[in-house]
């Protein structure tokens, strides 16, 4: 390597122009981000030395990393395997020793180079005696061997044959009686909380327990301040001193209203009109209407000149009587309670209401004799 | 100041209106407007100098080429012209009488925009023109025509003092401004959706498959909405400084502004609670609003269109949904903000806004139609009668409403499953068909409700006041 830092960039397209030239040597590499991997290592040099075609002597024997290097590791040990029946370290006797293995000399695909290497464990194992060959497996996996002779290796075993290195498998291939077992790494320390669980005695999972616990504390607290919140808010609904206007009001005798006319005078402070007029079935009547319009509850005017309230939300407009007509409002106004007091005025009650679709209009606390003007 | 001295010196002045429509600080102001307006088509002349397009003159103007940037130059020369005018002369009205809005052309306006029928008709079809011209209006020099059109529209209309009260209102500026980032944004739909579609007719990918290069959020996306933040920041300082909040009296529980208005986004829905009960125009049909919008990704059976901008891909979605958000929500926006007058009459743009304007708005329901047609009274329960007495007769009263909400809601989707919307139902199978025709059909009860009541005075199609029902 001359360079002697890479950007990524040039890294992938160093990868990418090593490929072909690795897959024309071993196509069936069942991972091609096997060399982005190696690529990564600190050392740059390493960059070129891990995309490079793996060659099966390059190979290191000991312990192969990535999946080319075990595929590497592979076919050296099918060179050896052959090695063990003759001498000659060419791979064409090799193929030739395992016929089944592969038809070219070179493993084409991945299946080729497994079957090679079920080939080549075959032949490692004894040639000439086939009866030896379940040995061979029992040494990559005992308890297969056992049970049955001449059940396949799957690929796990292989892989791990493999990597346990071609020096074990000829080592086993050597002496077959002898069952390696793969040396497996310690087991993690199972962390306390997974630990299973032992009676000792006390139970500590008991109701109070459980109330004390952070989470129980918390959401508890949360309970109890809510509640206070809601009894706060009950205790808001009763206010110590309440600054509407009493409900009941005297609007003076009913000589003040005369016929016809619509009085704005309680208006503003009470919301209602007073109406004097003998527009609804015909008859002389003084009632009180809130001026609330039945649509959204706008605040209609009085217009003496069209003779109608008229809402400035929406447009509903209303007879002098309070029949609506226009506009959008459902229904027509509502009345509320009026009578004669006993000193001759007349007295509004807001907290009754008639309604004339519902026939409340027929009421006697709704409206007074118009006579009495 | 007493008031002869003010007499004096509208005598002075040459006029004693108390709402002048011309005045001198209007004229300049409007001479700031064409000025900016000269600034911006003097760069459109410049790109159009370098893009060097040609055009043809007619055959009476010599008939030779001639490159569009010279038509441009000449305009924008035009507006330099009338800029100056106006700054140097606005001291003078009657020297400056050719660019204010004629007297019949408002009387035109007005006569379209005062009624809602016509209002309704003009957007609507405007709508569909929009929808069929839509690959010539979406040319950028089109658009960009149409553009100072409604500059200059705005600039004529703004010598009219009834103009000025409602598009100058501190409250719908913001909205005056909508109208054009709402123009804007359709061309632009338009006009990259034109492009998608004429590479689809050619075979090739939309534009966006090409530029597909991917950015970093980090600087590009953070940088460009950090400079965005900062612009409307700026912006939202420079409003706040120049147009102050209209501060009114102090509230009252029994005085309601005349006119009063909702905030402009709810505008729409005000002007559905003029048409619709309260009930449903403020709570059922939001809520079917939002869901039926949620519902959209449930219902959409085109997989095209996603990623890029098409318009003959999606031809149904996408005429839909612009019905439903130009004439029927902005369209009623315009219409709540600019002509909801006093009493929540419609005013013309230059109309005054009478209190005491009369409006012809009575109310029929469905039942009395019906009842009165067939010369029968309603059905009426006897006096006093309690409630199992009285539904019978209510029922009754309004069964023809019934009938037609069932038969609106009900049968129609079927019929349509069998004709119009055969494709959609094979598609879509019988729930989320039901589900889409029945949003579908309430999108068009509003426009069909608000044509009734201004055509027939159709109020309610069932009103039974006495339960609070009405629809």
């Amino acid at each position: 390597m001359s360079e002697p830092k890479l950007s990524t960039a040039d890294i992938l397209a160093k990868i990418r122009a090593a490929k072909p030239s690795a897959s024309s040597d071993a196509p069936a590499a069942p991972a091609p981000p096997a060399p982005v991997v190696e690529s990564s290592a600190p050392e740059p040099s390493a960059v070129e030395a891990a995309p490079a075609p793996p060659k099966p002597k390059a190979a290191p024997a000991a312990k192969p990393g990535s999946t080319s290097d075990i595929l590497a590791a592979i076919r050296a040990q099918g060179a050896k395997g052959g090695a063990a029946e003759a001498p000659a370290e060419s791979a064409a006797p090799k193929a030739a020793a395992a016929p089944k293995a592969a038809p070219a000399a070179k493993p084409g695909s991945t299946s080729d180079i497994l079957a090679a290497i079920r080939a080549g464990k075959g032949s490692a194992a004894a040639p000439t005696v086939t009866a030896e060959a379940p040995a061979a497996k029992a040494a990559v996996k005992p308890v297969a061997a056992a049970t049955s002779g001449v059940a396949k290796p799957s690929v796990e075993d292989m892989l791990k044959a493999v990597r346990g290195g071609g020096a074990i498998a000829a080592v086993a291939i050597a002496t077959p009686a002898v069952p390696v077992k793969p040396v497996l790494p310690p087991m993690p320390m199972r962390p306390s909380a997974a630990k299973d669980k032992k009676s000792t005695g006390t139970d500590r999972r008991s109701f109070v327990a459980a109330c004390l616990s952070p989470l129980a504390i918390g959401f508890g607290s949360m309970a109890a301040t809510s509640l206070l919140w809601l009894l706060d808010l009950a205790r808001f609904m009763f206010p110590n001193v309440l600054v509407e206007p009493p409900t009941k009001f005297k609007i003076g005798p009913a000589s003040d209203y005369p016929l016809g006319n619509v009085s704005t005078k309680w208006l503003a402070a009470r919301g209602v009109w007073i109406v004097h007029t003998d527009q609804y079935k015909g008859r002389n009547l003084i009632y009180a209407i809130a001026s609330v319009c039945t649509h959204l509850g706008c605040t209609p005017n009085w217009l003496e000149g069209e003779q109608k309230y008229k809402c400035p939300c929406h447009g509903s407009g209303f007879y002098i009587n309070g029949i609506n007509f226009e506009g959008p409002a459902p229904r027509p106004l509502e009345r509320v309670g009026i009578k004669l007091a006993s000193d001759g005025q007349l007295e509004v009650d807001k907290s009754v209401k008639f309604q004339e679709e519902m026939g409340q209009w027929e009421d006697t606390n709704s409206f007074v004799d118009g006579a009495l003007a | 100041m007493n008031s002869l001295s003010l007499i004096t010196s509208c005598l002075t002045l040459g006029s004693t209106d108390p709402h002048p429509n011309v005045t001198p600080s209007v004229l300049y102001g409007l001479g700031w407007l064409y000025l900016i307006l000269f600034a911006m088509n003097a760069v459109w002349t410049w790109k159009s100098y370098h893009r060097g397009r040609h055009f043809r003159l007619p055959e009476f103007l010599g008939g030779m080429d001639m490159p569009n940037a010279a038509a441009w130059s000449m305009y924008s020369i035009a507006l330099l012209l009338v800029s100056v005018t106006h700054l140097t002369c606005a001291s003078v009205p009657e020297a400056l009488r050719w660019f204010v809005m004629p007297d019949f052309a408002k009387a035109a306006i007005d006569f379209v925009v005062a009624d809602a029928r016509r209002y309704f008709a003009v957007t609507t079809f405007g709508f569909i023109g929009m929808l069929l011209l839509r690959n010539w209006l979406a040319k950028p020099n089109v658009g960009w025509v149409l553009l100072n059109l409604a500059l200059l529209f705005l600039c004529v209309s703004l010598t009219d003092w009834d103009f000025r009260q409602i598009v100058g209102k501190p409250d719908n500026v913001p909205i005056v401004a909508m109208l054009f980032i709402v123009g804007f944004f359709t061309w632009l739909f338009f006009y990259r959706a034109n492009e998608n579609d004429r590479r689809a007719a050619q075979g090739q990918g939309p534009v966006e498959a090409e530029n597909n290069e991917k950015v970093l959020t980090w600087p590009d996306l953070v940088y460009t909405e950090m400079i965005c933040m900062i612009a409307v920041t700026a912006l939202l300082i420079l409003w706040g400084i120049a147009l102050q909040a209209p501060l009114e009296e102090p509230a009252s529980a029994v005085k309601t502004p005349n006119p009063s208005k909702a905030p402009w986004y709810f505008l729409g829905l005000q002007e559905m609670l003029v048409y619709f009960d309260p009930w449903l125009a403020g709570v059922v049909f939001p809520s079917v609003i939002i869901g039926g919008m949620m519902a959209i990704p449930y219902i959409d059976f085109n997989k095209l269109g996603n990623g890029y901008y098409t318009f003959n891909q999606r031809k149904f979605a996408i005429t839909a949904f612009m019905f439903g958000f130009l004439p029927l929500w902005i369209g009623m926006i315009t219409l709540g903000t600019f002509l909801r007058g006093p009493n929540w009459n419609i005013f013309g743009i230059y109309e005054y806004w009478d209190v005491h304007k009369l409006e012809a708005l009575n109310n029929v329901s469905l039942s009395e139609y019906f009842w009165y047609g067939i010369g029968q009274p309603l059905p009426m329960a006897p006096a006093g009668a309690n409630f199992w007495t009285q539904a019978p007769y209510i029922l009754l009263r309004e069964f023809v409403g019934f009938v037609a909400i069932g038969i609106y809601l009900g049968v129609l989707p079927m019929v349509m499953a069998m004709t119009v919307f055969k494709k959609f139902f094979l598609r879509m199978g019988f729930l989320r068909y039901m589900v889409f025709s029945n949003l579908v059909l309430m999108m068009a009860a509003l426009p069909i409700t608000m044509v009734l009541r201004w055509a027939a005075n159709l109020k309610y199609f069932i009103k039974i006041p006495e339960w609070f029902f009405n629809v």
